[in-house]
């Protein structure tokens, strides 16, 4: 499974980007910088995530690092299935 | 001839209306589907796919009716006064309301944690109906975490302590406390029969059983729901999963619809006894 790939068609989908996240790589910044990223919209990406990947999020596991830059929230989801 | 739509409330005992929908085939109906809305906020984004659906169902023959229940939407009575066994009550009321239609077969359908309502109250009444089922959430707790993230995401991004809110939050429901979530007051009532609230079926329940999934370019199947359609198969259950492709319209920022959802269950459908 392409995780970096699954990971961008969950914000894509989430976020309502229309394909905006084929220009993202590793070092995207995504926190701060994508204005859709608000609250809502981090726990809509946590939830599809736990869903999509059939893995249970912790509630101490996640923190604003773990969504700063797409390598940082696919080296997440890495930790999760390894 | 189109389908019309209607709009009434149906009295439930001691509390209220519940809002309903109404959408009438143009002949004389082959069946009837009743609709089972999702928890919160999903409700809301989900109301047009919803709508867009009863409409094409209600175009191949189904007489559909969605209801409001109890503190959702505008049915009577704020969210915080909810209880989980208020919305059994409530989905008595419908179908006995349809079976009085003397339509025929009455099928279920839900979006997401509509699914759990259902199982809970085929479990409880031991009533038999086909079911359709739209991304059905399999775990009420698991759900109800989900949920109870958004206080701690909101504290999150003001760069406070977010385990520190889920704890917090936690501890009042435990307490018997009603909290306040992202602009919904959830009640001690609600949230139990929420967490406690399975997607299970009574081994080889006799009528059909189908899961539809939507998401991404492919319509992928989660590995929660492929392991519990295995499990339902084995214990002699007629199940059917599949996946479509389309946005996760109960939780996408904008306004989404997935017309291939609808399609498929158009088939689905087709398929159920009459």
């Amino acid at each position: 499974m392409d995780i970096k790939k699954e990971v961008l068609a969950i914000l894509d989908e989430v976020l309502s980007l229309n394909g905006r996240t084929a220009d993202f790589a590793l070092d995207t910044p995504l926190l701060g910088a994508v204005p859709e990223l608000d609250s809502m919209a981090v726990v809509g990406v946590i939830n599809m995530l736990e869903e999509r990947f059939g893995f249970v999020v912790e509630d101490d596991e996640i923190d604003g690092a773990t969504f700063a830059t797409v390598g940082s929230l696919v080296a997440f989801v890495e930790g999760k299935l390894s | 001839m189109r389908a019309r739509r209607s709009v009434s409330f149906l009295p439930v005992d001691g509390t209220g209306g519940r809002f309903c929908v109404l959408t009438e085939p143009p002949g004389e109906p082959r069946g009837a589907v009743l609709y089972v809305h999702p928890f919160a906020e999903e409700m809301n984004k989900s109301r047009r796919m919803a709508a867009l659906a009863a409409q094409e169902f209600a175009t191949r023959g189904w007489l559909v009716l969605q209801i409001d229940l109890h503190g959702c939407g505008d049915s009577s009575d704020d969210f915080g006064d909810a209880s989980w066994a208020d919305w059994l009550t409530d989905i008595d009321a419908a179908w006995r309301w349809l079976e009085g239609r003397g339509v025929g077969t009455v099928c279920l359908w839900s979006l997401r944690a509509g699914s759990l309502v259902i199982a809970d109250w085929i479990k409880t009444r031991g009533t038999v109906a086909p079911l359709l089922l739209w991304q059905p959430v399999i775990d009420g707790r698991q759900h109800l975490t989900q949920f109870l993230r958004l206080k701690g995401v909101s504290q999150m991004m003001e760069e406070s302590d977010a385990k520190t809110a889920i704890a917090k939050v936690k501890a009042e429901l435990e307490s018997g406390q009603s909290v306040e979530v992202a602009g919904y007051t959830l009640s001690p009532n609600l949230v139990t029969g929420l967490q406690g609230a399975r997607l299970e079926l009574p081994t080889e329940y006799p009528a059909p059983v189908a899961l539809l999934e939507v998401g991404g370019a492919e319509g992928g199947l989660s590995p929660g729901l492929v392991a519990l359609a295995q499990r339902w198969e084995a214990r002699g259950i007629k199940v059917t999963h599949a996946g479509n492709p389309g946005p996760a319209f109960w939780q996408t920022l904008e306004i989404e619809v997935a017309p291939a959802l609808i399609d498929a269950s158009s088939s689905v459908l087709e398929g159920f006894p009459t």
